[in-house]
């Protein structure tokens, strides 16, 4: 860049001495054509006089410019450049950094894409699990209920048959006691107790 | 306890050795081992004789005036005796009493006492039949004590001495029912 442009001031330089010089071979022709008048186009360019001077100072601004000027402007283009290419070093830092932070996020994102993806897959198996434990329990607590169920109907069924038995024994014992309470007359009643005797066993004696 | 024991029975003996000297005969003394054994079971029957015969509020002479209105009728030895025994508060140990009375009664007669209940009424025959049997049994004289229960519906209930033999038909028909319910 530094290279660039001290050779473009080079050629501005060369470009600025030939144009300077064409005044002079102007003033000539037009003085050969015109017989040295100091008329015309003449009045457009400075006398050889003027043009010294100028050329002093142009070159003293030369050398100022080219000592003080140039540098400074030179310094400020290098640093500017120095800028913009940081500038750009961090953009494209910046950009990679960018990628890479997409990157990761896409691979976190499809990390936590397969980890809801299990999450799911697990929620799945647990509410299928969950659901079969449900079923087992229900259908273990409705084989209980069943069974005990059958055992109270059972254990009423049988109470039902015992108190039947028991009150038909006490009907029968009824009856039979009542027939044999209104049957017997004295007389039976003595030949009963004869023959109780005579099967009764021995008291024990004390 | 056996000291209160020992001296339960030391003063059943004496109630009863009392009552079966005051006593003049041995058809006297027989009799009254009913009557005693009656005493027994209506105090024990009704609560409200018991817990009046035991009274505290009541003086001694009040129970033995109580005692002595409910049984009128019954000897007067016994009911001497029987006063006395509401007076020192000893009601409680009437069934000792009456044990022993029975065991002197019979060591007296030299005979066994055998309780008897029937639906009807023994005639003669019956009793010769009874005394025959068991006298043969225990190698002395028996006497009975007629009872007559209409809820044994027949049979005989003989007991003595805490053995007994139930021939009712009331027992009989409990057995049978019991196998009813067995079988079923």
């Amino acid at each position: 860049m530094r290279t660039t442009l001290k050779r473009l001031l080079t050629a501005a330089t060369l470009a600025m001495i030939s144009l300077l010089a064409l005044p002079v071979l102007a003033f000539a022709s037009e003085a050969e054509e015109g017989g040295g008048s100091a008329m015309g186009v003449g009045l457009l360019f400075p006398s050889l006089g003027e043009w010294i001077p100028m050329l002093i100072g142009f070159i003293v601004l030369w050398v100022i410019l080219a000592k003080f000027g140039w540098p400074a402007f030179i310094g400020m283009i290098d640093k500017r450049t120095a800028t913009i290419k940081d500038s750009l070093e961090r953009a494209e830092a910046a950009r990679i950094e960018s990628e890479h932070i997409l990157e990761e996020n896409k691979l976190q994102l499809d990390e936590a894409k397969k980890q809801a993806t299990q999450i799911i897959a697990d929620a799945k198996v647990t509410g299928d699990t969950l659901r079969a434990e449900i079923m087992t329990q229900a259908q273990e607590d409705a084989r209980l209920l069943i069974e005990r169920a059958n055992s109270a109907i059972e254990t009423e069924k049988k109470a039902a048959i015992a108190q039947l038995q028991s009150s038909v024994a006490d009907l029968s014992v009824s009856i039979a006691g009542r027939l044999i309470g209104s049957d017997l007359n004295e007389s039976d009643h003595r030949r009963l107790i004869e023959h109780y005797l005579a099967e009764a066993g021995n008291l024990n004696a004390n | 306890m056996p000291i209160d024991r020992a001296l339960i029975r030391k003063k059943s003996t004496v109630y009863a050795q009392t009552l079966l000297e005051a006593l003049p005969d041995d058809a006297a003394r027989f009799a009254a081992s009913g009557e005693l054994e009656q005493v027994l079971t209506t105090t024990r029957g009704h609560l409200e004789l018991r817990n009046t015969l035991t009274d505290h509020t009541l003086t001694p002479e009040s129970r033995a005036a109580i005692l002595r209105e409910v049984f009128t009728g019954f000897r007067e030895e016994l009911l001497v005796v029987l006063s006395v025994v509401v007076e020192r508060d000893d009601l409680g140990i009437l069934g000792r009493i009456n044990e022993r009375y029975l065991e002197l009664l019979e060591e007296t007669l030299n005979a066994v006492i055998l309780d008897v209940t029937t639906v009807v009424e023994l005639d003669d025959g019956l009793r010769e039949s009874i005394k025959k049997r068991f006298s043969s049994q225990f190698g002395k004289t028996v006497l009975l004590r007629e009872h007559i229960d209409a809820s044994l519906l027949g049979g005989i209930v003989i007991s003595t001495h805490g053995s007994r033999i139930d021939a009712s038909v009331q027992t009989q028909l409990a057995s049978a029912r019991k196998a009813l319910v067995q079988k079923w």
